[in-house]
């Protein structure tokens, strides 16, 4: 097998893997959603069987009904990215706004990096023009550098993802702020020889800067 | 038989303080804290007879909390939550010392069935 078929696959491979890890987050939130729902729920039965209805009660109902449609909210958001999420899959070129693919992204890998207490940061410039390329790719390319970013980094660090139009292009540059860990892991979990050839595919440019930042550039026009 | 004192640890503040006062309605003592530290300390102020412990606690994981809690008392026996399907992190809790675990979202039967269980094991020593 050649190698650039050999990539060719691992590229296949590593963008199944993170969609799984998409999809372990998205369940994960969506668990806690319907727990949340669950026992406030569950709270307003027992307290109906415990014949509560004082003015005190009534207001924990009002609270308890509001935390409901609170995480009913939260969970049609989460919702919402996913599907969109899976349409960017529909097509592979297609025009799209790059501030809404990268904003499903954070917003799918949030509670990740939550648990690592790293925060994501979006500085998206507002009138960016659209793009005419593989959104599914692109948000592939910025999880590869945004998990290694989480990776690396200890806790309450953050990671600013900025969006700015140049020229004929866009550029996204992920800054990672924070004391890097210990024990780093010297192999990230996307290979950079798999990045560069994302990043050929989609006719950009990947550079990493001192200080771990990195600029992906990128054409209003993929084809 | 005194009333049994449950550590409930869940960094989701909503489920958690929800949950408490359904079994604070079923006769248990409970005490809640949102991540490690704070059970930690909780932990210590007021030994419980069960802990219920959510797996991904930000900052300090479930798995380090539980095996603190194993090193300063292991008769305390521990029910381990979790939203996340997460198999390894499971059988590294249950190697590590926990009683067993329940998938959310619950059923409180179950659950006072398996925090009455721990309790009557704690006990036996």
């Amino acid at each position: 097998m050649h190698s650039n078929d050999r990539h060719e696959q691992e590229l296949r491979l590593l963008q199944l893997h993170f969609i799984g890890k998409i999809l372990a987050g998205f369940t994960h939130e969506a668990k806690n959603y319907l727990a949340i729902i669950n026992e406030s729920v569950g709270l307003m039965g027992d307290m109906v069987q415990m014949g509560k209805s004082s003015e005190k009660d009534l207001s924990e109902y009002l609270q308890i009904i509001r935390s409901v449609e609170d995480q009913i909210k939260k969970a049609n958001e989460q919702f919402r990215a996913l599907n969109r999420f899976a349409h960017r899959m529909d097509t592979e070129l297609s025009s799209f706004n790059l501030n809404e693919s990268i904003f499903e992204l954070i917003a799918l890998l949030t509670r990740l990096a939550n648990q690592k207490k790293i925060t994501l940061i979006k500085n998206f410039q507002e009138d960016l023009p659209s793009l005419y390329s593989n959104p599914s790719l692109i948000q592939f390319l910025v999880f590869s550098v945004l998990d290694e970013g989480l990776l690396k980094l200890e806790k309450d660090s953050r990671i600013t993802i900025e969006t700015a139009g140049v020229d004929q292009a866009v550029q996204i540059k992920i800054i990672p702020e924070g004391n890097v860990l210990e024990q780093e892991s010297d192999v990230p979990s996307v290979p950079h020889e798999i990045v560069e050839m994302a990043i050929k595919q989609l006719h950009g440019n990947i550079v990493r800067e001192g200080g771990g930042e990195t600029l992906i550039v990128l054409p209003l026009t993929a084809s | 038989m005194t009333r049994t004192k449950v550590l409930l640890v869940d960094d989701e503040v909503e489920f958690a303080s929800a949950l408490a006062e359904r079994l604070q309605m079923r006769n248990y003592e409970v005490r809640t804290a949102s991540n490690g530290l704070e059970a930690m300390a909780l932990f210590h102020e007021m030994p419980p007879d069960v802990v219920l412990l959510d797996l991904k606690i930000p900052g300090m994981d479930g798995l380090e909390i539980l095996s603190n809690i194993k090193k300063f008392d292991p008769t305390i026996e521990v029910l381990m939550l979790t939203g996340h399907g997460d198999v390894s992190s499971v059988q590294k809790g249950m190697q590590s010392g926990a009683l067993e675990y329940m998938m959310k979202p619950i059923d409180i039967d179950e659950l006072t069935s398996k925090i009455d269980k721990a309790r009557k094991k704690k006990e036996r020593g």
